[in-house]
C-alpha cells in the first residue's frame, strides 16, 4: 500500500516536471547546440561566436558578435546584459527583417533551437538567467490622446528627434556607431516593417526600456538618464512611434507598372505640387549593385517610390526616397555626419533607346552590346554648385557615351529625410535613333538606381532595381461606355421582343 | 422515352456542368497544379470551342434541343414566373454591358513574359579564357568525396565560405532562394533546397550557369533580366567547383550523372 502510494507520487512528480519543461524555455543541450551551430551559424557568426565568419564584411548590418554579450533585442531589464532564453529563441525562430538573419523554424525543430540558445549563451558566459525583467506595468492602448502625449515626449528636449528626426525617418543630426565600430543609422520609424524586433507597441516599449545594446540607442527606463520616461510615458511614446507608419510606401509585389495619368494643360513644375498626391505611386525595392566591379554590400537606401504624369508634349516623373542625409561634398555639417569622402546623392532612370519588340529587353545592368539604354542621372550638387542632370547612352558598364542633356530637366527638394526629384522630358526628341520616344498605351521597360553619398555610394557603388514598366495611360474616352450602353439596349430589347412574341395575348 | 425518365440531371444543368467543369478544370490544371497562369485570351478561345462543341452535342437530336431550351422557354412564357423573369431581364443586359465595358477599357496589367527556367545548355561554352565541353565536363574535386574525406570536408568548407560571401545575398544562407535581397529581383533567385533544381542537374550545368551568369543564358531564358552575375569575373575556377561541392553537401542532394 505504502509502496503504491510512493509510486503514484513519483509518477505525478514526473508529470509535473514534464509539463513545467514544456511550458517555459526548455533546457537546451549545449553539445547538440554546438553541432547545429557549427553547421548552420559559423558562416556568419564565426566558429568562436565572435561575428568573424567568412561573410563578416559583406553583411549589412554585420553579424552579431556573441562574445560581446550585447543582445539588441531582449526583454530583460536594462540593468542586466544577459537576455532571456526566450529572446534568443525568438530571434533564431523568426529571424530579423532587414538583416541577413533568416528565421530558422522551417529547418530547425523547436528543441534544436533551444539547444542553440544554450550554446550561443556560452560565448558570453551567460549561465544565470537575468535577475530583472522589463516592467511593462499596465499596457496603455493606443488612442488619439495617447499618441498626442507620445509625440510631445518624443519631441521634448529633442529626446528622440536627436537621432530619429522630427518625422521619424532617422534624418540624423548625429553620427552613430555600433559596437564593432561600424557606421550605423538610426531606424526609419515610418517603415515599421524594417524593425528587427517587431513593430508591436509592446516590442517598441521593450526597446525604449532596454535600449539597444551595442548601439547608441539608450534605455529610457534608466533613472539616471536625463531623458528618462516613466512606464506610462513609454507606452505613449510606443503608441506614437507605431502611429508613424507610412504603409502606402511599402512595396506591393503585384504593382510592377508605373501608371502615368494624362494631364490637360501644364504638368506640375515642382516636386511638392499638390497634384502629385492624386497620381498613383509605385514603390520598388532597391538592391545593392552586386553584378559588376566594384560591388557594393552596405546600402542605406531600401526603396524608391515613383509617380508619373504626362500631357501632349512632356512627361514628368517624380522619384521619392527616404535618405537620412543630404550629402553635400564640401559642406562641413554634411561631412561631419559621414565617413569621408562624401559624394553627392543621386538617382538615375534607365530606359531602352528603342522599345523592345516581343519580350527582348536590354540587359538590366546598363544595357548590352545589341541594346543601348538611355540613362538620366541626377546629382544633388556639391557645396557652391547646383543640382544637375546628365544624359548618357550606354551599352553595358564599359561603353558609356555622354550626351547633351538638353530637354531633360530636373528639380529636387530635400526635406526631413526625404528626397523628391522631379524629372521632365519632351515625349519625343529630334534624335529618335538615340532617345526613347514616349507613346501612349505601350509598356515601356524602366529601371532605377540611387546613391547615398554619405554612405560611401559613388560610381558603381549604388543601389538599383530590376526592370519594371512605365505606362502612359491613354485617356479612356467614351467608347467603352457607349458600346456598353448599346449592348445593354440590344439585350434588353431582344429579351422583351422574345417575351412579347412568345406570349400571344392571354 | 424511358431513357428520359431515367435521367435525373436536367439537360440544361448538364450543359452548364460540362461548360463550368471544363473551365475550372483548365484553371485547376494550369494555375493551381502547374503554377503557370493560363493566358486569358487563350482560355477565352478554348472556351468558345468548348461551348460550341457542347451546344452541338446537346442539340444533336430535336428532343434534346427542346429539352435544353425548355426551362428557358418556360421562364419567358410561364406567367407564374413573372418575378424571376423580370429579374433575369434586368440582370442579363447589365452583365452584358459590364462585360463589354471592361473588355473595351484598356488594361494596365504588366505584359506576361514567358521564360524558360531550365534552358537546354549549349554543347560548348567559353569561360576563364577556355572552351568547355558540357557533355564531358566533370567536377575535378568530386573524386575527394571517396578518395580523401578530410580533403573533401576542407573543400566543402572553402565552398561554403565562397557561398556565404557571394551567393547568400540572393539565394539565402539556407539555400532556399530567400536571401535578404531576393524580394527585389525578378526573376526570383533559385531555391537549391527544392528537389526540382540542383538535384536534377549535373555539376557541369551548374558550372556553366555560375561561370557565365545571367548574360550567358540563351535568348529563351531572357538573359536581360537575370540578376545572376558573371562569376568568372569574381571567382576562380577552383572556387566555382568548391561552391558546387558545398551546395550539394549542404542540401544533402546528389548531382545527376550520365552513369
Amino acid at each position: 500500500m505504502n509502496r503504491r502510494r510512493m509510486n503514484k507520487f513519483a509518477f505525478l512528480a514526473l508529470c509535473a516536471l514534464f509539463f513545467a519543461g514544456t511550458a517555459a524555455a526548455k533546457p537546451g543541450d549545449t553539445a547538440k547546440g554546438k553541432e547545429i551551430y557549427d553547421k548552420r551559424c559559423t558562416w556568419c557568426h564565426g566558429a568562436e561566436g565572435d561575428g568573424a565568419g567568412a561573410a563578416k564584411d559583406m553583411l549589412n548590418p554585420p553579424p552579431r558578435d556573441f562574445t560581446s554579450g550585447n543582445y539588441k533585442i531582449k526583454s530583460s531589464s536594462f540593468e542586466d546584459m544577459a537576455p532571456n532564453d526566450d529572446d534568443i529563441f525568438r530571434m533564431i525562430r523568426d529571424g530579423m527583417p532587414g538583416t541577413s538573419m533568416p528565421g530558422w523554424s522551417d529547418v530547425l525543430k523547436e528543441q534544436d533551437i533551444w539547444d542553440l540558445v544554450a550554446y550561443v549563451k556560452t560565448f558570453a558566459g551567460y549561465d544565470e538567467p537575468p535577475a530583472a525583467q522589463v516592467d511593462f506595468g499596465t499596457r496603455i492602448a493606443s488612442s488619439g490622446e495617447s499618441i498626442a502625449k507620445g509625440r510631445k515626449l518624443y519631441e521634448e528636449g529633442d529626446r528622440c528627434v536627436e537621432c530619429h528626426g522630427k518625422s521619424g525617418k532617422g534624418s540624423a543630426s548625429k553620427r552613430l556607431k555600433g559596437d564593432a565600430g561600424e557606421r550605423t543609422w538610426p531606424r526609419n520609424l515610418t517603415k515599421p516593417w524594417t524593425f528587427i524586433g517587431s513593430s508591436d507597441p509592446k516590442d517598441i516599449f521593450a526597446r525604449l526600456s532596454t535600449g539597444i545594446a551595442g548601439t547608441e540607442m539608450p534605455s529610457f527606463a534608466d533613472p539616471r538618464s536625463r531623458k528618462k520616461l516613466s512606464i506610462e510615458e513609454r507606452w505613449h511614446v510606443a503608441n506614437y512611434v507605431a502611429s508613424l507608419a507610412r504603409t502606402g510606401r511599402k512595396v506591393d509585389a503585384e504593382n510592377t507598372v508605373i501608371k502615368a495619368d494624362k494631364v490637360e494643360g501644364d504638368l506640375p513644375g515642382t516636386p511638392d505640387d499638390a497634384r502629385w498626391e492624386k497620381s498613383t505611386p509605385s514603390t520598388f525595392y532597391l538592391v545593392p549593385q552586386l553584378i559588376a566591379e566594384e560591388r557594393f554590400f552596405t546600402p542605406a537606401n531600401d526603396t524608391l517610390t515613383v509617380r508619373a504624369l504626362y500631357n501632349d508634349k512632356m512627361i514628368a516623373m517624380l522619384l521619392e526616397w527616404d535618405d537620412r542625409t543630404r550629402s553635400i561634398p564640401g559642406d562641413e555639417a554634411a561631412e561631419k555626419l559621414a565617413d569621408a569622402p562624401i559624394a553627392e546623392d543621386g538617382v538615375a532612370v534607365q530606359l531602352p533607346v528603342t522599345l523592345p519588340k516581343g519580350m527582348e529587353k536590354p540587359y538590366f545592368g546598363m544595357g548590352d552590346a545589341k541594346h543601348a539604354v538611355n540613362i538620366w542621372h541626377w546629382k544633388s550638387g556639391a557645396k557652391g554648385s547646383t543640382e544637375s542632370i546628365d544624359l548618357a547612352n550606354s551599352r553595358g558598364f564599359r561603353e558609356i557615351e555622354k550626351r547633351d542633356a538638353a530637354g531633360l530637366k530636373a528639380k529636387a527638394s530635400y526635406s526631413d529625410g526625404t528626397w523628391k526629384v522631379l524629372i521632365t522630358r519632351p515625349l519625343t526628341t529630334s534624335s529618335p535613333d538615340k532617345d526613347i520616344q514616349f507613346t501612349e498605351g505601350g509598356f515601356i521597360p524602366v529601371a532605377f538606381a540611387a546613391w547615398d553619398g554619405s554612405n560611401g555610394e559613388k560610381g558603381s557603388k549604388h543601389t538599383m532595381t530590376t526592370w519594371y514598366w512605365l505606362l502612359l495611360k491613354p485617356a479612356t474616352g467614351t467608347r467603352p461606355l457607349v458600346a456598353a450602353l448599346m449592348i445593354m439596349g440590344l439585350f434588353a430589347g431582344g429579351l422583351l421582343w422574345w417575351a412579347r412574341s412568345a406570349k400571344p395575348a392571354a | 422515352m424511358t431513357m428520359t425518365q431515367k435521367r435525373r440531371i436536367h439537360r440544361l444543368l448538364q450543359f452548364a456542368l460540362v461548360v463550368f467543369g471544363v473551365y475550372f478544370g483548365f484553371i485547376l490544371i494550369f494555375d493551381v497544379l502547374l503554377g503557370q497562369l493560363i493566358p486569358r485570351s487563350l482560355l477565352t478561345m478554348y472556351m468558345v470551342f468548348v461551348v460550341s462543341g457542347a451546344l452541338m452535342a446537346f442539340t444533336f437530336t430535336e428532343e434534346g434541343a427542346h429539352e435544353l431550351v425548355a426551362p428557358i422557354k418556360a421562364l419567358v412564357e410561364d406567367p407564374s414566373r413573372k418575378r424571376l423573369r423580370n429579374a433575369v431581364f434586368v440582370i442579363v443586359p447589365l452583365l452584358a454591358g459590364y462585360y463589354t465595358y471592361t473588355s473595351m477599357s484598356p488594361g494596365y496589367e504588366a505584359p506576361v513574359e514567358l521564360r524558360t527556367i531550365h534552358p537546354a545548355p549549349p554543347s560548348k561554352f567559353k569561360a576563364y579564357g577556355k572552351s568547355y565541353n558540357l557533355a564531358t565536363l566533370e567536377n575535378p574535386l568530386r573524386k575527394y568525396q571517396k578518395e580523401g574525406p578530410a580533403k573533401y570536408r576542407e573543400l566543402v568548407k572553402a565552398g561554403g565560405d565562397v557561398y556565404i560571401k557571394n551567393c547568400q545575398h540572393c539565394h539565402g544562407d539556407k539555400l532556399d532562394g530567400k536571401g535578404p535581397y531576393a524580394a527585389g529581383l525578378n526573376p526570383t533567385p533559385i531555391n537549391f533546397q527544392d528537389v526540382g533544381t540542383i538535384a536534377q542537374l549535373q555539376e557541369s550545368f551548374l558550372f556553366w550557369r555560375i561561370a557565365t551568369g545571367g548574360p550567358g543564358l540563351p535568348a529563351e531564358a531572357a538573359p536581360w533580366i537575370s540578376s545572376m552575375p558573371v562569376w568568372e569575373h569574381f571567382l576562380t575556377e577552383e572556387e566555382t567547383w568548391e561552391v558546387i561541392l558545398f551546395m550539394y553537401d549542404y542540401t544533402g542532394r546528389q548531382p545527376r550523372s550520365w552513369k
